[in-house]
């Protein structure tokens, strides 16, 4: 405060006219000795010249840029990106920037917590770490031996840097270690998992790339070749997962690029095309399909402009004469909704509402254009429960026309980037051997083998993918196939850190059931475990709640999907605050507690006499990388053997310290370390290349091809063996005489061995078992991405303020609210009131059509009511604009309904916003690998 | 005794036609945010830097490889800089290019310079309009970053009563905070909205009652360290983008071209017929924003 002689000095000439303009609670204006120069200390001189920046890795989302991040005197003041990071070469969105009220936000988990009123009631106390673990560590022992380890679940959450978990859960003995990816976009990844091994496809904008030179040097590659880029169901631009194509998209117009957006909605990508395609929820794949169908009819060896197909792929690829046979037997076959032959223009119009001459124009310019990259996306794609069809026929686009893996066409980037983890993401724990009792029999397998998903009702649910709870937490486990094919167990304890299922993984009201479902007295799930920075809902139905600390205050490795290898450090930036700790922290402490009360598990060896420091865990991480092999045009190392692989710093490997394992078919320079990564500018890039599927290179098929196969056999050393993606898996369907549930729903037996259809749910226009909901039901609702305002960060007050893209909008009524802070004890009123003007906060809406909102006599503001046939609910305010399709509304995903006190003025606005997972059915989850459909849905509009 | 010297001499003498110059040379110093306590008398040690020493001290280039061709635009613009930099100030002309082609509306530059210059809640100096037009399916959208736009005409400079705010010599329009009253006429005077009143507000006052880390730090504002927290100015002040001027005087970039996630805006010297900006500024797709005012932007948009 203000001292009265400080007060006395600012009354001057100057500042009568200046109070005047000030409000009561800014009183101040501090000038000292008349001068007019306010006050500087010698401290402060000091303190400004201990500022200093340090490198690292954002993760306000997982694009994880490489940020500069300035610190004085110990405070982070302001976050830039590292112009050394090609990913995002020193460009940073509002989200990566906000970084600091994410850090310094008032509603972070302070301290350990243990509930002390009901789950859901949001009521705890104040613990000791070493009371939380100890309660913690009770509890896990008590279920291993009553349930199995396997009755335990970690969820590592939605950001990348899991590995100290994965780690010691995998030790504690249960396989049951996911991420965000079970709720993400599994079905937009799996055309690229069974055809390359790998998971996203993108477009080769990703600049500067460096490249080795005829010369022999390294140089930095500006230019964009990419002619064409067509993005289907992606909003690169919001959301800024694949950071590179804010940038790289534009530059490729600039450099004479087509841009095509595909989408029910006029997104932030869409604003840039060239050509925008409004196209109706949940048919891409029809659309893939027609684009497909007319580039195989219309294909001509002979006619320069009819000359789709680049027949060269055929040298790296295998099955396609099969997939196209595949293919080609659905072409007449009535569909029937419509009544025409499926993947016709005419068919594809009726399905999709976009014109037959405009698919037609789609396809053959994408036929035409080279290089060109065909890109899908994950709310698109990924969110339906037919995603698998469009993933699949999006990659088999690509390959045909020549465009995987040129310059300027796609590249999938899983596959090309850096490797990391190895012994740090425990993976061995899995494979240890474990004897469990079924029915009177005594049954030895892996640890692996007892995963609820893989061996039970959803077998391809790779990616560790957990598909099927809150379910499980119900019903509890029942293998399937395996070894242990028959056992039975519960799902008793469930840790979830840095993620928000209750908003974002399927139904939120299917999410509160499961978790606050009572056996007697007793909870369900024994055991809720809430570790993260902010305290989101999922929290409120924890019993106990860890802080963990946030990005700026601990170490890890980006998780990043760039054009060729490179990774940085996430380092320690400013202090731990509060009671927080790392993530390692927690690893160790838990496992040294585990350890003290007799967990037979836990070793010493594994744990803190293995990794003492942090720093040693992550340089264990490090060992694996790059790991891509030397492959590709130009070749990135031309002196060292091709198709071996590649580990080691950069400059090691530039200078040949290295030894070449002829053996393992590894070149080993010096690892990577932290402290390298620290030395050199905070990050490790290794040199890019193009045509890296040739001779196998970069590939993770079975047969190093691409494969349009997906279950086949070969001969090899006199056996007969089963190869492909689905082989495994039709293995155990087989031995065990059980064809997994959902896949017997599509009326399957197995997984198919090459190209498949099957149609989404919930869309009375392809669907014929929906049809009848057309009228009664007349919106289709489809979730849109507020990038910087998705689940974890709407208590950021910067990102509360910018409108984006009509969903995410100053649609707040005003009010005056009593505050509550997370405090020491919890969310709790702080006894203060705050009033929140009118229009000053942004909230989710739901964007309609202004035509169909006239049409209900509705006007932008209107609280209205959305109502599906399986009864549920939400409630928002309608935004109405011309940039979204006549009967379709738009929603953001976790972006309304906010009911976690720990999210400031956006839960004060939970009533009046809508929850898009209020209304997804939460038994739709799609076939293949259990992810939920949350884009399939349909509505009627009712005016509260 | 150096110039420096002598003109803080006559600052210390209450003279405010010196203390403007004065304000106006100290702007230019490297190594301005450590004049104020020399000024103060209570760090002797520290003086402001002769030029070559400044040369020295400007931010380090980013170290990347070499390119194929052409050259990373973040490097590009810094070496544009350190030219302008060697130049004396009255013949440099800072412009800022903004190609609405290549913002992709993420708000990045406006979170950066909020957070740059410490800014308070309603105070945003650098916000991205967004303009939608059509019916569907016929519509279109951009995005329009707003900065100040550094007339060199500016409304604002003459309605000032105090002369608290004036353009320097190389055209960068500045407010003085120690003169400012607060009565902001300015703010109405200006046609494009880029002025601000800092009315005392602080992020942690609604949301918990406590003042958060990074806002108690001191805005770095004309490379002065303004201890606002202590309920100093700026508060009661008009304040307004400046370029950044404390990083482009270390050969640093403004706050929102650094962050741009589509590389969208560029900034230096329109005097420098070599640099990045006067190339752009010769497109023929270049504009400004109300023209017809006459008030001669340095902010130049393509479209």
């Amino acid at each position: 405060m203000m001292t009265t002689k400080q007060r006395e000095n600012t009354i001057s000439r100057r500042n009568f006219l200046k109070v005047s303009g000030i409000t009561a609670g800014g009183l101040a204006a501090y000038s000292a000795l008349g001068t007019g120069f306010s006050r500087i200390s010698a401290q402060a001189v000091q303190d400004r010249l201990r500022t200093k920046t340090v490198y690292t890795a954002c993760v306000m989302c997982p694009a994880e840029c490489g940020l500069a991040v300035r610190v004085e005197n110990g405070v982070a003041s302001a976050i830039y990106g590292n112009n050394h990071a090609p990913l995002n070469s020193g460009v940073i969105c509002a989200k990566g920037a906000s970084g600091l009220q994410m850090a310094y936000n008032a509603n972070r988990i302070k301290y350990p917590m243990i509930r002390v009123g009901e789950r859901g009631e949001g009521k705890f106390r104040r613990v000791s770490w070493d009371e939380a673990l100890d309660y913690i560590a009770d509890k896990l022992l008590q279920i291993k031996a009553e349930s199995g380890p396997e009755a335990v679940i970690m969820d590592a959450g939605d950001v990348t840097d899991r590995d100290p978990y994965y780690y010691l859960f995998r030790a504690f003995g249960t396989p049951h270690t996911v991420e965000h990816g079970s709720i993400c976009d599994t079905p937009r990844r799996h055309g690229p998992k069974l055809m390359f091994g790998g998971k996203r496809v993108e477009p080769d904008i990703m600049r500067p790339v460096m490249v080795r030179q005829p010369d022999g040097s390294l140089k930095n590659d500006y230019s964009y070749r990419t002619r064409l880029i067509v993005y289907a169901g992606w909003n690169p631009f919001t959301a800024t997962r694949i950071v590179y194509e804010s940038r790289g998209t534009v530059e490729a117009k600039l450099a004479g690029a087509r841009i095509v957006v595909i989408d029910p909605a006029l997104s932030n990508t869409a604003t840039k095309a060239d050509q925008w395609i409004p196209i109706r929820p949940g048919t891409d794949p029809d659309l893939f399909a027609a684009v497909l169908r007319y580039i195989l009819e219309n294909h001509s060896d002979d006619n320069p402009f009819r000359r789709y197909i680049d027949w060269s792929f055929l040298e790296y690829s295998q099955g396609w004469e099969e997939f196209e046979q595949e293919f080609k037997s659905w072409w007449d076959k009535t569909d029937p909704v419509n009544g025409l032959n499926y993947f016709t223009l005419e068919w594809a119009e009726q399905r999709t509402d976009i014109k037959a001459e405009t698919i037609a124009e789609l396809a053959h310019t994408f036929g035409i254009t080279k290089p060109a990259a065909w890109v899908w996306g994950m709310n698109g794609i990924g969110h339906h429960y037919n995603g698998y069809v469009a993933s699949i026929i999006g990659t088999a686009l690509n390959v045909i026309t020549g465009n995987m893996e040129v310059p300027g066409g796609a590249i999938d980037t899983e596959i090309v980037k850096s490797s990391k983890g190895g012994n740090a993401s425990g993976g061995a724990f899995n494979r240890r051997e474990v004897t469990r009792r079924i029915n009177g029999r005594s049954v030895t397998g892996t640890q692996e083998q007892l995963h609820m998903d893989w061996y039970g009702d959803w077998p391809a649910a790779w990616d560790d993918v957990v598909g099927d709870y809150p379910r499980r937490f119900n019903e509890g486990v029942k293998l399937r196939y395996g070894p242990f094919r028959g056992h039975e167990y519960p799902i008793r304890a469930f840790f979830l850190r840095t993620g928000n299922p209750v908003i974002t993984g399927s139904n939120t009201q299917a999410w509160v059931e499961a978790l606050t479902k009572k056996n007697g007295d007793d909870y369900n799930v024994d055991l809720v475990v809430y570790i993260d920075t902010p305290f989101l809902e999922t929290g409120m139905y924890a019993d106990v709640v860890l802080p963990e600390a946030s990005y700026l205050e601990r170490m890890s490795l980006s998780d990043i999907y760039p054009s060729h290898p490179l990774i940085y450090l996430r380092d320690f930036v400013i202090d731990k605050m509060y009671e927080s700790k790392s993530q390692y922290d927690i690893m160790m402490a838990l496992a040294r507690k585990l350890h003290e009360k007799g967990d037979p598990d836990i070793n010493p060896a594994d744990f803190w006499e293995k990794y003492p420091t942090e720093e040693d865990f992550w340089n264990e991480a490090l060992k694996v990388s790059p790991g891509r092999v030397n492959a590709g045009v130009p070749l990135p190392y031309p002196d060292y053997p091709v198709n071996y692989r590649i580990l080691g710093t950069p400059d090691s490997l530039e200078a040949g310290r290295v030894t070449i394992d002829d053996e393992k078919k590894e070149i080993r320079g010096e690892p990577v370390t932290a402290q390298w990564i620290r030395d050199h500018n905070g990050v490790a890039v290794w040199p890019m290349s193009w045509y890296r599927f040739n001779n196998g290179g970069v590939l993770q098929t079975d047969s190093k091809k691409v494969e349009f196969v997906w279950d086949y056999e070969v001969e090899k050393d006199g056996e007969t063996q089963r190869k492909g993606r689905y082989a495994k898996y039709n293995k155990l369907i087989e031995e065990a005489n059980d064809t997994p549930p959902a896949l017997r729903a599509l009326g399957w037996e197995k997984y198919p061995r090459s190209f498949y259809w099957f149609e989404t749910i919930w869309n009375p226009y392809t669907n014929p078992d929906y049809v009848q909901y057309k009228d009664e039901y007349p919106f289709l609702v489809v979730s849109g991405r507020i990038h910087h305002a998705m689940s974890g960060t709407q208590m950021v007050d910067w990102l509360g303020r910018i409108p984006t893209e009509d969903l995410w909008m100053p649609f707040n009524d005003e009010r005056v609210v009593e505050e509550i802070i997370v405090g020491a004890d919890g969310p709790a009123p702080t006894g203060r009131q705050v009033r929140v003007p009118k229009g000053t906060w942004c909230i989710g809406v739901i964007q309609m059509n202004a035509a169909d909102g006239a049409r209900l006599g509705l006007k932008s503001g209107d609280l209205v009511e959305l109502s599906t046939p399986l009864g549920h609910s939400t409630r928002g305010k309608v935004y109405l604009v011309e940039t979204i399709m006549p009967g379709v509304l738009r929603l953001p995903l976790g972006g309304g309904g906010r009911f976690s006190p720990g999210l400031g003025k956006t839960y004060d606005f939970r009533d009046v916003s809508p929850n898009h997972n209020n209304i997804v059915d939460p038994d739709a989850l799609s076939p293949i690998m259990g992810q939920p459909a949350y884009c399939d849905m349909i509505v009627k509009v009712t005016k509260v | 005794m150096t110039q420096d010297d002598k003109l803080l001499d006559k600052a210390l003498a209450g003279d405010d036609s010196s203390r403007r110059s004065f304000l106006a040379k100290f702007a230019s110093g490297v190594f301005a945010g450590l004049v104020a306590p020399a000024l103060m008398g209570e760090a002797q040690a520290v003086s402001a830097a002769p030029a070559e020493q400044a040369q020295q001290d400007l931010v380090p280039l980013p170290d990347l490889p070499d390119a194929v061709e052409g050259e990373h635009p973040v490097v590009r613009m810094m070496q544009d800089l350190r030219r302008a930099l060697q130049k004396p100030m009255a013949e440099r002309k800072w412009a800022m290019v903004i190609d609405l082609r290549k913002c992709t509306g993420c708000n990045g530059c406006n979170i950066a310079c909020v957070t740059e210059n410490k800014l308070p809640p309603g105070v945003t100096y650098r916000p991205v309009m967004t303009e939608t037009s059509g019916t569907f399916p016929n519509v279109k959208r951009r995005f329009v970053p707003r900065p100040c736009l550094q007339c060199n005409n500016p409304p604002c400079v003459p309605v000032c009563p105090v002369h608290a705010t004036y353009m320097r010599p190389d055209g960068i329009t500045i407010v003085d905070y120690d003169r400012c009253i607060g009565c902001r006429y300015c703010m109405t005077a200006c046609p494009y909205s880029a002025r601000y009143f800092d009315f005392g507000n602080f992020y942690g006052d609604s949301e918990g009652g406590e003042r958060q880390p990074y806002e108690l730090l001191p805005t770095p504002e004309y490379g002065r360290d303004y201890d606002r927290a202590s309920g100093a100015s700026p508060i009661g002040n008009v304040r307004k983008c400046h370029f950044c001027i404390h990083r482009i005087e270390r050969g640093d970039l403004p706050a929102c071209v650094l962050s741009c996630m589509g590389r969208a805006t560029y900034f230096g010297d329109m005097n420098d017929p070599t640099s990045l900006v006067s190339e752009l500024i010769a497109q023929p797709n270049v504009m400004r924003l109300k023209e017809e005012l006459g008030t001669d932007p340095k902010v130049f948009y393509l479209v």
